[in-house]
């Protein structure tokens, strides 16, 4: 069954989520978009169902948080929950019934980056920690690391300095530049430390996008792998049939072998596809 | 004053602006803040939201500075508050962190800035009525305490405690029925709202008894003449005033 970091809220059942919850955590500029854009066709491909959500998409807060977020009077702790109130509703309305039929959930960032933001402005670790403690355990965080030196190109040359990002609300001064530096180690050290303790599996995000897929792609058809001998064997045969599991586990070799294939880019028409012409032509975030 | 830090986490140093911005003031009752904070507590039809505009023209007649805030009331959340509950997209834990998000920012911008500059400062519903409402919507006592953990400490919190027929015989005459969040409709305790109103709110009363001890909440029988329960509050908020060193007066 699945589990919480620790509450569960009321009306939650935590049976029946058969779905998975796959995590694409990172800083500002380490390509989860990216990522993300290329697993969900992929992942169709194969022929699973894909919810893919991400941070202040909930219906009830999204819009709110973004007109908080341009005047200059958002507040640290305000932010923090308003925050915390669009990812529960994402959680309750999207992610859980999502899982509940059966869908892989892709969540671009999830409690993660919501506790580094709050804990580098200065909120107390264990009172964020507290308020998440509803949290679904993912199947897989795979944090994609950039450091400073390497993100900082990829941010000011797409998107530009933005208020938020260069943690304009938390440094003292005016200096985009060096506080956009200043926001972003800090929260690399933050991510770096929540990365131990909630076992993200780091990829190195320097890489080239389509290698870093191909990383992704065969982490995540291992745990779709997992999955489908737990439903096949279990169940109505008992005992019997999970012996049976494990021993044909070490026999049949032909998922592992289909497995490897997909998890090459090149092999895959939809990702090929993808890296055609000058290798830039991803998808937009949507 | 936060004058911030350094930490070494792992191999980093990282330099943290501020100490903490969530300040964990369950202690900061009096003795942090040199201004004053008065709440009043109950059901609706308590008559409380009464009792805090008579305080409020008392004190401002003796020259205080007063600032009055409301809950749910913030620019920047209450939108998000009011879409929520026309388009009944609330559960439980949204309820109860929305109205965290307002209150949080009614606290970082308004209340904890006035406390500091000697203000007196009114609130009708303070962090008490969270707990009631959202413990009776089946959250967790724990988790909704600790939610509200970087709340200001009152001076006196008050509680018009009265009878649920009284506040409903109350309420039943003032207005056309209930609205949707407020008689609970949203938990299903009965599909008549009437009904239901009166279930939810026997379940607040029961938890608002629990934390009269908890917090040291100051009881007001609100069955009393209104003129009466003023007296008693102004003689208490008179207390805390004569040994107040540092209020604001208007200027």
């Amino acid at each position: 069954m699945r589990q919480t970091y620790g509450k569960v809220l009321p009306g939650m059942k935590l049976s029946d989520l058969a779905g998975k919850l796959i995590v694409v955590e990172g800083t500002d500029g380490a390509g989860r978009s990216t990522q993300i854009n290329m697993l969900r066709p992929w992942l169709e491909e194969l022929g699973h169902a894909v919810l893919d959500t991400g941070m202040t998409r909930s219906m009830l807060a999204g819009e709110g948080i973004r007109r908080a977020k341009e005047g200059n009077n958002l507040g640290r702790m305000t932010q923090s929950l308003f925050y915390a109130t669009d990812f529960v509703d994402r959680l309750e309305n999207e992610m859980i019934p999502a899982l509940r039929a059966g869908f892989i959930v892709l969540t671009d960032r999830y409690i993660y980056s919501l506790m580094a933001r709050a804990i580098v402005r200065g909120m107390d670790a264990g009172w964020i920690r507290g308020i998440y403690s509803a949290a679904l355990v993912p199947d897989a965080v795979f944090y994609l690391r950039l450091d400073v030196e390497q993100l900082t190109p990829r941010v000011i040359f797409s998107r530009g300095f933005d208020y938020w990002e260069s943690g304009m609300d938390v440094f003292p001064g005016q200096d985009m530049y060096e506080n956009f530096r200043s926001y972003q180690a800090a929260l690399l050290a933050e991510f770096d430390r929540l990365s131990v303790e909630f076992n993200f599996e780091t990829l190195d995000a320097s890489a080239d996008a389509r290698l870093v897929f191909a990383q992704l792609q065969a982490k995540v058809q291992r745990i779709l792998d997992a999955d489908s001998r737990k439903t096949s064997f279990t169940g109505a045969h008992g005992h019997a049939a999970a012996t049976a599991a494990t021993r044909r586990e070490h026999s049949v070799t032909l998922p592992r072998e289909t497995s490897s294939k997909q998890s090459d880019w090149a092999f895959h028409p939809v990702a090929a596809n993808l890296f055609r012409g000058n290798g830039r032509n991803f998808p937009e975030h949507k | 004053m936060n004058t911030g830090s350094n930490m070494r986490i792992g191999p980093f140093e990282v330099f943290y602006p501020i100490e903490s911005a969530a300040p964990r003031l369950r202690h900061n009752g009096d003795q942090g803040l040199p201004g004053r904070l008065f709440v009043v507590e109950g059901i609706d039809g308590s008559g409380k939201s009464t009792q805090l505009s008579l305080l409020h023209k008392w004190l401002e007649s003796r020259g205080y500075g007063v600032v009055f805030s409301q809950w749910n009331s913030s620019e920047l959340v209450k939108d998000t508050t009011k879409l929520g509950k026309k388009k009944k997209m609330l559960t439980p834990a949204t309820f109860s962190l929305i109205h965290a998000t307002d209150f949080a920012d009614r606290i970082e911008r308004s209340i904890l800035p006035l406390l500091k500059a000697g203000a007196v400062v009114l609130c009708d519903r303070y962090i008490y009525t969270a707990f009631a409402r959202d413990v009776a919507r089946g959250m967790d006592r724990q988790w909704v305490r600790d939610l509200y953990d970087f709340a200001a400490k009152p001076t006196v919190a008050f509680y018009f405690r009265v009878p649920l027929e009284t506040a409903i015989t109350r309420l039943v005459t003032g207005r056309d029925g209930f609205k949707f969040y407020e008689a609970g409709l949203d938990i299903g305790l009965s599909d008549d709202p009437t009904e239901s109103f009166r279930l939810f709110q026997g379940r607040i009363v029961d938890e608002y008894e629990k934390m009269i001890p908890e917090f040291g909440l100051t009881v007001v029988d609100a069955t009393l003449p209104v003129e009466v329960q003023q007296a008693q509050v102004r003689q208490i908020v008179r207390t805390h005033l004569e040994r107040a060193k540092d209020l604001r007066v208007r200027p």
